[in-house]
């Protein structure tokens, strides 16, 4: 099997897999950073995702070849010490219920407060839009981000 | 503080069935802290150290319904802890722990006695410690924030500081609970425990674990209910980098389909073990079956709702007042109409997956279950273990809906790990777990009143036909009480009143989905009652509240009484928060239902746009529920948003459908789930009192989808009675 280096969390990691792994299998299966979720495997749930070079993406849909050049940052990496502007609204509203979906709601929250300060409600809906929650928790996911907005402006 | 207190080795001098004494001392295990310290063990719930920190075991599984934080909230309670010095700890699954499940929404119901006696027992030690130590009548001590408080004086002892001598006091046998309105953790808005590592990707679910040597597999079961495996060719998968073995499963040779009464064995299939869950999961798709079909019904949903419609007038009795028929003659009018509910599946986020390390001594699991004693009866059924050789972890689920209340995956998972002698870790596909659930039992309903002059009910016959969960999997014969039973309201209310039962055999597998048979009646029955009330020109609301009568306790069955008065006090409610007699523009309007279930008290307003293509919006939701004592308000919020978003993702698009014996939905694609641009606000009361803390998990759900029918009959004029909407 050939061996691919890949930069996650700031940190270069070395591994070996077929070229058609998906990027969800490496972190969680090879690398043991299990925060990032499967949840379909197609794209559809928004439970895997992460960043790629400052974008949510979806790792269950990204073979381990399309992601060498850049950088992967996993719930794992989005802070130090859990305290992401983000992370921290997320405690404050007690968002998460099972929590099986949170590290995709997270991460895909990160990086709509990263590219708009102040969204709105329609904002917030297509942003959020691809990441199901089962268990319900989308009216405290939407007051959370815009906690978070109002605390990241201050 | 906390982290100190896991590196230490607790070492148990005694073992105790249920609030015996324990006292424990235990080695240190961290060099740096030298100073002799012992933890105590006063049950098997409550521990106390000599630095102050109280440990509680969070007995339940967590299946997001917020019990591991609820239970210990209820515990520190009593006991008088202080909740920021409190570490709560998953516990496996042990028998000395009892009502160690999760459903019907009973886990606070039956545990609130419970753990207030435990706590209660220690509260009694540590005040009798605290008397002789500050020679204060024990009448006058309180405990409060983890001090023991005499309050006439002001004088305070931590706990700490009375662990000696209380730990060689016996538990008292009879103790006396706090007075509820000296609460100071239950009723406030709690932080669920494990949130900090649950925002930060650490929390270990149970598809999360590894284990050294652990070997990862999946299944590809037969997507035919009831079929099994004919012949296959394995070739091409074992050619797959990384595939380990391939493993035929089948049920006949492990005692059949049924565990036990109501717990079903695995679905016949080929499992592929691999050293990554990709490889095993590229091994499955790899493989070339010929699946054996022979002796299954292989069925359609048009003929399933066919045999359902033509069960209506074949029917056994489930409850009869009164005469049906007689108030059919002498009443002014009769009405009748026929709902129609599908078959649902339980898409929890966490895909079925279990880890068991089989071991010669010891059959160790880490499962996302919801009822560990069946899991344990399955091992028990299969392989002729003992108890004792089964070892239970219960890491936190990400999410059940009554899923996991079956423990099929971890059957599959036990057999693989004896088989290969190592750890395995079985995680099914999304497919598998859409085209193998143990599905909401679909069903029709049809409903008769009859009505006087002023359009009142006094005949009422509710026929419900389907395919019942406790027959599914061949078990034939009459399935009593389950998707309509004597208990189904109205039964009290209305003078003539008959509940029917229309029995079909299918092969679909079926089970207990949130909420279990109210997810179906309940649409009905409040569908109806608002098709009533237009029908006679009356307020929906107003005609469910002359229908309920006054405030009073209803006799329904034997002991079992209907508070009346509950329910109209949350009917009451919801029509005032939900402005409910504020006119609507054109194309909005309001529906309401409302229900009890498990104890617990809902009503619920929809508030609907639909446009000239007949698009729906909800707007607004609106529910008021009274649940007794609400332990943790943030906990009981969420449960009340998400059964209510759950039902009404429900009515609008859940459905699985079935196509020569099998499921036709796979995957998020064409099983839809609402999204975060379809939510509404929601807005949610507690009823204020202090009467004992019900059930909150389910009873949000039924009246979510009767409510928004009857707000699209209100914008629209278009009567759903089919479901789902869209
Ligand atoms: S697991 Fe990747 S989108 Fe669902
Ligand atoms: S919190 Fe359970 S799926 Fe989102």
């Amino acid at each position: 099997m050939p061996s691919y280096t890949l930069t996650i969390n700031a940190v270069k990691r070395t591994v070996s897999a077929d070229p058609d792994t998906p990027l969800l299998w490496i972190l969680r299966d090879t690398l043991g950073l299990t925060g990032t979720k499967y949840g379909c495997g197609k794209g559809i749930c928004g439970t895997c995702t992460v960043h790629y070079n400052g974008n949510a993406v979806r790792s269950c849909a990204l073979p381990i070849t399309s992601v060498l050049e850049g950088n992967i940052v996993t719930i794992e990496g989005l802070s130090e010490k859990g305290n992401h502007s983000v992370q921290q609204a997320w405690m404050k509203l007690d968002v998460p219920q099972c929590g099986y979906c949170q590290s995709g709601q997270i991460m895909a929250a990160a990086d709509l407060l990263s590219k708009n300060e102040n969204p709105t409600d329609k904002d917030i809906n297509v942003a959020m839009q691809g990441v199901l929650c089962r268990c319900g928790t989308y009216s405290r996911i939407r007051k959370a981000i815009h906690l978070a907005a109002n605390k990241q402006n201050k | 503080m906390k982290s100190t207190l896991d590196r230490r080795t607790f070492v148990k001098l005694t073992a105790s069935a249920s609030g015996a004494l324990i006292a424990g001392v235990y080695l240190q295990s961290c060099e740096s802290e030298m100073i002799p310290a012992a933890i105590h063990e006063f049950s098997p719930l409550i521990k106390i150290d000599t630095d102050g920190w109280v440990t509680l075991i969070a007995k339940n599984p967590e299946i997001g319904q917020g019990i591991k934080t609820a239970l210990p909230m209820i515990i520190a309670e009593e006991l008088g802890a202080d909740w920021d010095k409190v570490k709560v700890v998953q516990g496996d699954f042990d028998e000395a722990y009892e009502e160690q499940w999760a459903g019907g929404s009973y886990a606070i119901v039956l545990n609130w006695d419970l753990m207030r006696t435990a706590a209660a027992k220690v509260r009694h030690v540590l005040l009798q410690a605290a008397s002789k130590k500050m020679n204060k009548k024990v009448s006058e001590l309180s405990t409060i924030k983890g001090k023991v408080l005499h309050s006439k004086s002001g004088e305070a002892m931590p706990f700490e500081t009375l662990l000696h001598e209380a730990s060689k006091l016996p538990l008292p046998e009879e103790v006396e609970f706090k007075p509820t309105d000296s609460f100071e953790i239950v009723g406030k808005n709690t932080s669920q425990v494990d949130l900090q590592q649950l925002v930060t990707g650490k929390t270990k679910f149970s598809i999360d674990v590894k284990l050294p040597e652990m070997v990862y597999a999946t299944v590809l079961k037969n997507p035919v209910f009831e079929g099994g495996v004919g012949s296959f060719d394995d070739t091409e998968a074992r050619m797959v980098n990384g595939v380990i073995d391939i493993v035929e499963l089948d049920n006949t040779a492990y005692g059949g389909r049924l565990l036990g009464a109501n717990s079903p064995n695995f679905v016949n299939g080929i499992a592929v073990l691999a050293n990554s869950t990709w490889s095993a999961f590229q091994g499955a798709r790899k493989l070339e079956v010929v699946w054996d079909t022979s002796g299954t019904r292989k069925e359609n949903t048009d003929g399933i709702f066919e045999r359902f419609h033509s069960q209506l007038t074949n029917t056994t009795i489930e409850r009869k007042d009164g005469d049906i028929h007689r108030a059919r003659k002498a009443e002014a009018s009769n009405f009748e109409a026929v709902y129609q509910v599908p078959f649902l599946a339980h898409i929890p986020m966490e895909p079925m997956n279990c880890t068991v390390d089989f071991r010669a001594d010891l059959c160790e699991v880490w499962a996302p279950t919801q009822n560990p004693k069946a899991l344990q009866e399955g091992l028990i059924k299969l392989f002729g273990l003992k108890p004792e050789q089964i070892k239970i972890h219960l890491p936190r689920i990400g999410g059940a809906f009554g899923r996991r209340y079956y423990v099929d995956y971890a059957m599959d998972t036990a057999i693989l790990s004896k088989k290969i002698g190592k750890p395995v870790k079985l995680t099914w596909t999304r497919e598998e777990d859409i085209q193998h659930d143990w599905y909401r039992p679909a069903s029709v309903q049809k409903m008769v009143a009859s009505l006087d002059e002023s359009g009142m009910v006094t005949g009422w016959q509710h026929i419900l036909a389907n395919a019942s969960r406790k027959t599914c999997l061949g078990r034939e014969g009459r399935p009593a009480g389950t998707e309509i039973d004597e208990y189904e309201f109205p039964a009290g209310f209305v003078p003539d009143l008959q509940f029917e039962y229309g029995h079909v055999m299918s092969d679909v597998p079926l089970g207990q989905w949130r909420a279990v048979g109210l997810s179906a009646t309940v649409f009905a029955i409040h569908s109806f009652l608002s098709e009533l009330a237009i029908l006679h020109n009356m307020d929906p609301i107003d005609y469910f509240l002359k229908f309920l009568g006054p405030a009073r306790m209803v006799p329904v069955v034997g002991d079992y009484e209907f508070d009346a008065g509950r329910l109209i006090e949350v009917v009451q409610k919801v029509r005032h928060n939900s402005n409910w007699d504020i006119p609507l523009p054109k194309g909005q309007g309001r529906g309401f239902a409302a229900t009890k279930l498990s104890g617990s008290f809902v009503a619920e307003v929809v508030t609907v746009s639909v446009d000239e293509n007949e698009n729906v919006t909800i707007l607004r939701v609106d529910a008021v529920v009274d649940c007794g004592i609400v332990v943790n308000p943030s906990g009981a919020k969420a449960q009340v948003e998400g059964g209510i978003l759950e039902g009404l993702s429900a009515a609008l698009y859940g459905e699985v459908t079935v196509k020569n014996g099998a499921a036709e939905q796979s995957n998020f694609h064409d099983y839809r789930w609402i999204r975060m641009d379809e939510v509404p606000e929601i807005h949610v009361e507690f009823v204020a009192n202090n009467l004992p803390p019900r059930g909150l998990g389910e009873p949000p759900l039924p009246p979510a989808a009767p409510a928004l029918a009857n707000a699209i009959f209100a914008a629209s004029g278009k009567r759903i009675r089919k479901l789902p909407i869209l």
